[in-house]
């Protein structure tokens, strides 16, 4: 690293570390973690009882399940609402606002190539963003562990670890995105808002569009009346029992929404994040409590990682592009 | 003679939807080593669009343009190495001490940590705002934030100075602290350029300037040189100071070839040519009790109406 990108990515980093927006984004984690947790928890409490109306016992071990529900899902939907809004307030305003506020002008007056500048930010962004997923992390188990006495074997734990490189991707994803809009801008107010538009398309309305677009291929679904399924299970993503309960019919109809669904959120970072995450924490058969191994994982899922790669790769290069090419001299 | 700053042809076209608008227009524009230039136009001239392209923060449609012999598309990273570079616009990172500010873009500029901490001081110094280089540049004023502009132009002690509206916010007291620091730099060999519209300001420290008009440098040289074709066009202009109303020195003054306009104010005889007259005045004034005789050089303010209001190049 060049002496010029270390000073850029020094400056980036310690004034991130200041600002109020950085630590209000893992407050943000920590106070949405802890809302989520509750809901999924409370939610667990609710299978040890008899469903209401339903006169069915809880078919799963609600403790074996705690510890991939309160992780796996309140970290991953945490983790899928925060990551990119950090990787965007980190980048909107990376060249934006630099040009608005000119000072810019006075950074590129000196001698320092303009890919330096783009490489110091792009480091940092990477190190502030790393600092802060895995702070975030980190303080979710001590969270868990106080609020629904999660405990955590060695095996949970490499995976936790595991699971921060498609948290860090993720944060990347849209970073690198928010960094080709703030260099695409003038003004770092418009360049926000074209990120939270990118962000709401990417995680709202593409699923959306993605059951939509299902929808319209295949029909409504066959009217089949549903008598076992308890509506509690198929919340908390517990598919596996529901799934031998339903009509062939249904079953074939499903598979088929899920495989559309899927071809379309194939482009989406959230999408991806959430898979492999999920995949990190699946067990081998719903009867026994060790994970998958991880190399099956990685055979199975290595596309999530690739797809949330790409983004990072194809946008910062966009971005370079962009910046020391379009206008002006190196 | 050899330039600090040369340019040939430079020619800068902006493209948008309503179509093509030329910044600058085949510039030729040449600064002499070691002297205060004065880069003068009206807004929108083209001087901001000049500067960038010299040291390199955009890149010309067409022409040449060299710093020190450095060319500014090939070898831009040289010239910012030996420019110091106050632009229009400009702005500091507001959460940052001048100091922190200063530090940061010290260290983009290659100065060693050790000498950037005595440099830092210096600057400081010389602008006036020692006392305020631990405070937070959001506190700043409009003229404390132009002097912090002028500390990070002065940073690398560069040979090359390009200062873009330089005063442009400055009190009374920061302006003659400007005029001052730059008379003194240019007497250690500096060369510097200053590009403006406030000619009352900076004008008269100036010995060498161009006149930039539509993206055209319309003149260019020393004062004599401009003042030169100032003349040819306006005509010459003297001052005849005498103890007593001369009555028949203003008759034999009006009866000279050439003369256009005689006029008395006080004890000062002021008298317009259309030509060189200084030898026949000579003469005539040698006759009478005559405290001085000068030759009126016409001020920046006047040339610079001169080269802009029309009378020159239309």
């Amino acid at each position: 690293m060049s002496e010029k990108v270390a000073v850029i990515v020094r400056k980036e980093v310690l004034e991130n570390l200041k600002s109020l927006r950085y630590w209000g984004l893992i407050v943000l984690f920590v106070l949405l973690f802890v809302a989520i947790s509750a809901a999924i928890g409370s939610a667990i409490q609710g299978l040890e009882a008899p469903a209401p109306g339903r006169g069915r016992p809880a078919t799963r071990d609600v403790a074996e399940l705690r510890l991939i529900v309160l992780f796996v899902g309140s970290l991953s939907s945490t983790m899928s609402f925060v990551a990119p809004l950090l990787g965007i307030a980190l980048g909107f305003s990376a060249i934006a606002a630099e040009r608005e506020k000119g000072t810019i002008r006075l950074v590129l007056a000196r001698p320092v190539y303009r890919d330096q500048v783009l490489n110091g930010k792009i480091l940092a962004a990477t190190i502030l963003i790393a600092i802060a997923v895995f702070v975030s992390t980190a303080l979710s188990l001590p969270i868990s562990a106080t609020l629904y006495g999660v405990t955590v074997t060695a095996d949970d734990l490499s995976r936790l670890m595991l699971s921060l490189i498609p948290s860090i991707l993720l944060a990347l994803a849209y970073y690198a995105l928010s960094l080709f809009i703030s260099v695409l801008s003038d003004r770092s107010s418009r360049a926000l808002l074209y990120c939270i538009l990118a962000w709401i398309f990417l995680t709202f309305v593409l699923p959306i569009a993605a059951s939509m677009i299902a929808l319209s291929v295949l029909g409504p679904p066959p009217a089949i009346a549903l008598n076992r399924t308890s509506a509690t299970d198929v919340e908390i993503g517990v598919t596996v029992t529901v799934a031998d309960q339903l009509p062939p019919q249904l079953e074939d109809y499903y598979r088929k929404v899920g495989e559309i669904t899927s071809s379309v959120l194939i482009i989406s970072p959230n999408d991806r994040y959430f898979t492999f995450v999920n995949a990190l924490f699946t067990r081998r058969s719903p009867q026994t409590t060790s994970y998958v191994d991880l190399g099956s994982i990685i055979a199975t899922r290595w596309v999530d990682l690739a797809v949330l790669a790409a983004y990072v790769a194809v946008f910062t290069l966009l971005s370079y592009i962009f910046f020391v090419q379009r206008q002006e001299v190196r | 003679m050899e330039y600090a700053i040369e340019t040939e042809n430079l020619t800068k076209i902006y493209r948008d939807r309503a179509g093509e608008v030329a910044a600058l227009d085949s510039a030729n524009l040449r600064v002499p080593k070691g002297v205060l230039f004065g880069l003068f136009g009206p807004n929108g001239a083209g001087k901001t669009t000049l500067i960038s392209i010299l040291v390199g923060l955009q890149l010309p449609t067409r022409g040449t343009a060299r710093v020190l012999g450095f060319d500014c598309v090939k070898q831009s990273l040289e010239i910012r190495k030996r420019v110091g570079l106050l632009p229009e616009n400009y702005g500091f990172y507001e959460h940052m001490t001048a100091y922190e500010n200063l530090e940061f873009l010290g260290r983009l500029d290659g100065i060693p940590r050790g000498e950037l901490r005595r440099r830092i001081d210096e600057v400081l110094e010389l602008v006036g705002l020692k006392e305020w280089a631990n405070a937070k540049v959001k506190t700043f004023s409009r003229g404390m934030n132009q002097r912090l502009a002028l500390a990070q132009a002065l940073l690398k002690d560069p040979e090359v100075f390009i200062l873009d509206e330089p005063t442009l916010g400055l009190d009374p007291q920061g302006s003659a602290m400007f005029r001052e620091l730059m008379t003194r730099l240019v007497k250690e060999g500096r060369t510097i350029l200053i590009s403006t519209h406030l000619l009352h300001e900076v004008g008269f420290i100036c010995s060498h300037a161009a006149f930039i008009r539509k993206g055209r440098i319309v003149a260019q040289g020393n004062l004599e040189e401009l003042a030169k074709q100032y003349r040819e066009a306006r005509g010459y202009s003297y001052e005849v100071v005498v103890q007593e109303r001369p009555e028949d020195l203003l008759r034999e003054l009006r009866q000279l070839e050439g003369v256009v306009e005689v006029g008395l104010e006080n004890n000062t005889i002021r008298v317009r040519a259309s030509r060189d007259i200084m030898r026949e005045l000579l003469g005539v004034t040698g006759r009478y009790q005559v405290r001085s005789l000068r030759e009126r050089a016409p001020t920046w303010d006047e040339l610079y109406q001169f080269y802009h209001g029309g009378g020159w190049g239309e």
